[in-house]
């Protein structure tokens, strides 16, 4: 626990002393240390909530439903930081909040699941039912991810870059690029932490 | 899994029969179209609404019609059905019927939206296509949905909430579809086979998840 907490506060240092500004963003490139690393738990988190409502179904163990359920908990929290964080860096970049993008959709449709998943558990009372529902639902709501993935982007303009890292090469600034994967590690810690956490 | 014929046709006979009795789920589908309808042509007069607008506001209509069917699995031969029913002949069974109560809608609520809207369809056999694979995907969807909030103490909205983040692939690629058949303009077949691909994965998945919730 203290390491991760070392490891946070070394790279919100980086963050506002080391990294330089970006060309033609300035300072505001500050927000996407902490927008991408947010949207990266949240999916994260969808899948560990999915996988551990798949061992809720063939265990039928009532921690996996918990756990499911606490990953679920920090994704939703994850996605709306995200989407807040992403609206404001999206007006102050490209003067919207809000334009449908592809990855604004994607975003949109997490919080929309994770908000029926989090419903869905609030409405039902008996705890070995939530279980098996929230499970069902969790699985169910999985489907959606290849068409979120594959066909989404082809359907809408995308005002988003292209992926920082991909087959061309690296395209950011070697230090920017070098605290966001630091970034995106600590974040993943945490996450790793709150899972095991007891309680 | 396995699905008995004999049952599968007497779950659909029985939803059959019931409706016929009770008729509220299907009354209450066909008077939220008709309200709906009547609201968004009232509120227009005789505005011009590009085709995209028309598709988007027609599949809205139909979503909103769809969630009558919360009312799939408040059934009071439910704990009969668990008894002698299997899991798969009731599913599919309440699932066509579900498909056959939606298509039904259909035939009254297309017609009345093309009128209303003033509407002319360039291609109709793609809106059919668009439209029956639509509410194919709702029906199974929906069916899994009915069965989960059936459960719920809570149940106000709770249908549409889980349903909607579900069937949003359709959602989109229904409108864009139906957009196409409006205008005539090149008819995505992609997004088509796309659509048929997800309501066959959603169905698949739909079987084997209501097993889990059934027994």
């Amino acid at each position: 626990m203290f390491i991760i907490f070392l490891f946070t506060v070394a790279i919100i240092a980086a963050i506002f002393l080391i990294v330089p500004p970006a060309q033609g963003l300035g300072y505001l490139v500050r927000i996407i240390y902490f927008h991408i690393p947010a949207a990266w738990l949240s999916v994260i988190a969808f899948f560990t909530s999915a996988f551990y409502a798949a061992k809720f179904l063939k265990f039928q163990e009532i921690i996996f439903d918990e756990l499911s359920a606490r990953a679920a908990k920090i994704g939703f929290v994850c996605v709306i930081f995200s989407t807040l964080s992403g609206a404001i860096f999206s007006k102050l970049t490209w003067g919207a909040y809000w334009n449908w993008d592809p990855r604004q959709t994607t975003i949109f449709v997490l919080i929309l699941i994770y908000g029926a998943y989090l419903t869905l558990r609030l409405a039902v009372t008996d705890l070995k039912i939530r279980a098996k529902v929230s499970a069902i639902y969790s699985l169910l709501s999985v489907l959606t991810v290849p068409f979120l993935i594959f066909i989404l982007p082809r359907m809408y303009f995308s005002l988003h870059p292209s992926p920082i890292i991909n087959s061309s090469g690296l395209e950011m600034d070697s230090t920017m690029l070098a605290v966001l994967i630091a970034a995106l590690i600590d974040s993943t810690l945490i996450f790793i932490y709150l899972m095991k956490r007891r309680g | 899994m396995k699905l008995s014929a004999c049952q599968f046709i007497s779950v659909i006979r029985k939803e059959f029969l019931i409706n016929c009795r009770q008729r509220a789920i299907f009354v209450s589908m066909l008077m939220f179209s008709l309200t709906a309808l009547a609201c968004i042509s009232l509120a227009i007069g005789g505005t011009f609404l590009e085709s995209k607008l028309l598709s988007a506001l027609l599949w809205i209509i139909i979503f909103f019609a769809s969630t009558a069917l919360d009312k799939t699995f408040d059934d009071e031969a439910i704990t009969t059905l668990k008894i002698y029913g299997d899991s798969q002949s009731i599913f599919f069974g309440k699932m066509i019927f579900s498909l056959i109560s939606m298509t039904a809608l259909m035939i009254f609520l297309l017609p009345t939206f093309l009128i209303l809207f003033d509407c002319e369809v360039k291609s109709p056999p793609i809106l059919l296509i668009t439209i029956f694979f639509g509410i194919c995907g709702i029906s199974g969807a929906g069916t899994l949905i009915s069965a989960i909030s059936a459960t719920a103490s809570i149940r106000s909205g709770l249908f549409s909430i889980l349903l909607f983040p579900i069937i949003l692939p359709i959602f989109l690629l229904a409108i864009d579809l139906t957009s196409a058949a409006l205008l005539n303009f090149e008819i995505p077949i992609s997004s088509l086979i796309t659509m048929i691909i997800y309501d066959s994965i959603l169905i698949l998945a739909g079987s084997i998840l209501f097993d889990y919730l059934w027994y």
